[in-house]
């Protein structure tokens, strides 16, 4: 199939629908829509074009799937797979102007923003009125079209799931210019096949999202966090399978290793509690009331020490508890700053961690690498940060593809799956067959020929 | 050889809040909804306090003057690792000032037992006057050292330590007892510990009232307090302004240049 450069007639015609000063050619714009945030080498687009309205994208759809021109709709680009990356250059649709958070409707505990509204935005403007958007990936730049899009968990999937359990409603643009509107601000929704639960986590592949409606919750009013040293990898592991056992409802359950403390500390240079032992986990637990609050708490901590815990530090006001977050949500800045890195965004399911993890020093020693794994551990979404040690830069690509392939089989071997929340985008779509076999890859395939019969919107993703 | 210092600690409970809001009508605090804590400023002398029992041995005391409810705040300084908490609260000593709250507070410390050092936080988050400490050593008859920003040793009944100035740093030896007010240099405060917060549910605190204390309730609270609340409120945001560098001298004579200029003096 044929993507033709952008000519003059193209050109024209898009600067008729979104207006000249929304085309751009500039190098700086060009540079910008040719990466997201994976290693992978820039894909530059041919053009980059920035819609404000979904009547703009729908024309600009219509008009590419005339011209057959390939099309990568882009929110703020801090994907970790390349989804967004314009491999076959054509139109960066860049959504960077509609970024609107355009109600909040309190009465039906829901807000409608536009896509590239970015998420820590939308949890402010919530929170303002004691509301709760909880997917909280950690990526706070991330636009919620890119989370809708990656559904993306975080930090608190462990209670409250992912960003597809908040999603209700979505205005989408069809590869065909078509404007559809799929779910709505109703609670229960029996009406034909979900649309909506396809489009979430499609990367991209099947439509465009201009409008998304959000489910909140209510804020709960009182948070705190523990962080509890331990001496092995594996009792920090044991002791999350027991708070869960011990019906604590904890909202985050975060492990980090001594080598994931001393990197954030070294980036925000900044010391945390305890920065002397071989594993950590971050509890963090909340409730409406202060005396529930204080039985998670102790609850939780108590499960730490019994697991061999040496104590359990307690950041229950607010400044304290931002502080922590921040530790933790600096891990993947920090690691990319010190190392040359991937990362395989593992998830097993939450009894195998300890297992997992286990195995990662075998993984390690065959590809002369060092896997760092941080993770969600209550929800058994593990990232494994895999660091360079050396090699020439042939070696090092060779034993990354070689690493993250073993980690994903291992994975797949405990029942786990190839990514929990970062999507396989380019860089892991060869991945995808091994996880859902030949007949499931099939029947996608066969999704996205009905979505995009011409294949323009964002093509070469999600499988080989 | 460890001395085995007798450490108090002076702490007072705030409102957590990096906006405090007031009630425009009646000029009260706006407490709803606010939680309420360890004023940030005196984690920092806390953790002084903790980590001089690390070295020296020793027992850490905090007193906080406020109401019952106070008694949270003794608490968590005790989940940080303080040994003792010492509430002290009366309905007189309402109203107080710093000049009231900081002879309240000295008497308190002098009937609570020995102690051969006093830390303070720098000031609090509500009052920001940062005057307590330096008026409980005038009221104790002992020596005061603002500013500390480390302390260095304790030997020989003597305290060496830094203090940061505007320009420069000093180093100074005193003899104990003596009051110091810590800044941020000293060290970030440690978080508690369920260990911690499991001792301080147990911990018993001691309640210090008038009653104990047995002074003239004319010194005490609004009614010996020489300084009077007229208006409180929230300053609006400046805009602007005009930014003047230089060292403290030059920026001495600019200021007065400027007050001069305006007509101001």
């Amino acid at each position: 199939m044929a993507y033709p450069k952008i000519d003059d007639d193209i050109r024209t015609k898009l600067e008729a629908i979104v207006g000249a000063k929304n085309v751009s050619f500039s190098k700086d714009d060009i540079e910008k829509a040719s990466v997201d945030e994976s290693p992978l080498e820039p894909h530059p687009p041919a053009v980059v074009v920035k819609p404000g309205t979904a009547a703009e994208v729908s024309a600009i759809m219509r008009l590419a799937n005339e011209k057959l021109v390939s099309v990568v709709a882009q929110g703020s680009r801090t994907g970790l797979a390349g989804a967004s990356h314009p491999i076959r250059g054509g139109i960066a649709l860049s959504l960077e102007r509609m970024n609107k958070i355009l109600e909040i409707d309190e009465e039906n505990l829901m807000a409608v923003v536009e896509p590239a509204a970015l998420v820590d935005d939308v949890h402010k403007a919530v929170e303002k009125v004691g509301l709760y958007y909880p997917p909280d990936p950690g990526q706070e730049s991330g636009s919620i079209g890119g989370n809708i899009n990656t559904n993306a968990g975080g930090m608190r999937a462990l209670k409250y799931g992912t960003t597809r359990d908040y999603v209700q409603a979505l205005e989408v643009v069809l590869p065909s210019g078509e404007v559809i509107d799929v779910g709505g601000k109703v609670v229960k929704d029996t009406t034909g096949y979900s649309l909506l639960d396809l489009l979430i986590g499609s990367e991209g592949t099947l439509g465009i999202v201009t409008k998304a409606t959000l489910r909140l919750v209510p804020k709960p009013k009182h948070t705190a966090l523990i962080y509890a040293p331990f001496e092995s990898t594996h009792d920090a592991a044991k002791a999350v399978s027991e708070i869960i056992r011990r019906k604590v409802q904890p909202f985050a359950l975060e492990l980090m290793s001594r080598h994931a403390v001393e990197t954030v500390e070294r980036y925000l240079e900044r010391k945390l509690p305890d920065d002397t032992h071989p594993a950590y986990l971050i509890v963090g637990v909340e409730s409406n009331s202060e005396s529930e609050l204080s039985t998670q708490l102790e609850t939780a901590g108590e499960v730490c020490i019994e697991n061999g815990a040496v104590d359990a530090f307690i950041a229950d006001t607010a400044e304290k508890q931002r502080q922590m977050w921040e530790s933790r949500k600096a891990v993947y800045d920090a690691y990319n700053t010190f190392y040359e890195l991937d990362e395989a965004d593992i998830c097993v399911p939450r009894g195998r961690v300890p297992d997992f993890i286990d195995k990662l020093a075998g993984v390690e020693a065959k590809h002369h690498v060092q896997i760092v794994p941080v993770g969600h551990a209550g929800d058994g979404n593990v990232h494994c940060n895999i660091i360079r040690l050396g090699g020439t830069d042939k070696e090092w690509h060779e034993a990354l593809e070689a690493s993250i392939s073993d980690l994903i089989d291992l994975s797949l071997a405990m029942g786990g799956t190839v990514s929990g929340e970062h999507g396989l985008g380019y860089t892991k779509r060869l991945y995808l067959v091994r996880k859902v076999g030949a007949m499931q890859v099939e029947l996608m395939k066969g999704i996205k020929k009905v979505f995009d019969p011409k294949g323009i919107l964002n093509p070469d993703k999600i499988w080989g | 050889m460890s001395v085995g210092l007798n450490i108090v600690i002076c702490i007072k409970q705030v409102p957590e809040t990096t906006e405090v809001e007031f009630d425009k009508e009646t000029g009260r605090l706006k407490r709803e909804g606010v939680a309420a804590v360890i004023n940030p400023f005196d984690e920092y002398a806390i953790e002084t306090g903790l980590r001089l029992r690390e070295k020296h041995g020793g027992r850490v005391k905090v007193i906080s003057m406020g109401p019952p409810a106070a008694e949270q705040a003794l608490r968590d300084a005790i989940a940080m690792g303080c040994d003792e908490g010492i509430l002290v609260s009366d309905r007189v000593f309402g109203g107080a000032d710093t000049w009231a709250t900081s002879l309240t507070l000295a008497k308190s410390i002098q009937l609570s037992g020995a102690h051969d050092i006093i830390i303070c936080g720098l000031k609090t988050t509500d009052g920001d006057t940062g005057q307590t400490g330096p008026e409980m050593a005038e009221h104790l008859g002992e020596p005061c050292i603002s500013y500390v920003s480390q302390i260095i040793d304790v030997k020989d009944r003597k305290i060496t330590l830094k203090r940061s100035l505007d320009d420069g740093v000093e180093t100074l030896e005193a003899p104990l007892p003596l009051i110091i007010t810590v800044s941020k240099d000293v060290g970030q405060p440690r978080l508690a510990t369920l260990r911690g917060r499991l001792a301080a549910k147990k911990a018993v605190i001691n309640t210090i009232t008038n009653k104990e204390m047995g002074m003239n309730p004319k010194e005490l609270g609004l009614d010996g307090s020489y300084t009077r609340v007229t208006k409180i409120f929230t300053p609006e945001p400046h805009a602007g302004g005009e930014v003047i560098e230089g060292t403290p001298d030059q920026l001495a004579d600019a200021i007065y240049a400027k007050l001069k200029e305006t007509k101001i003096i």
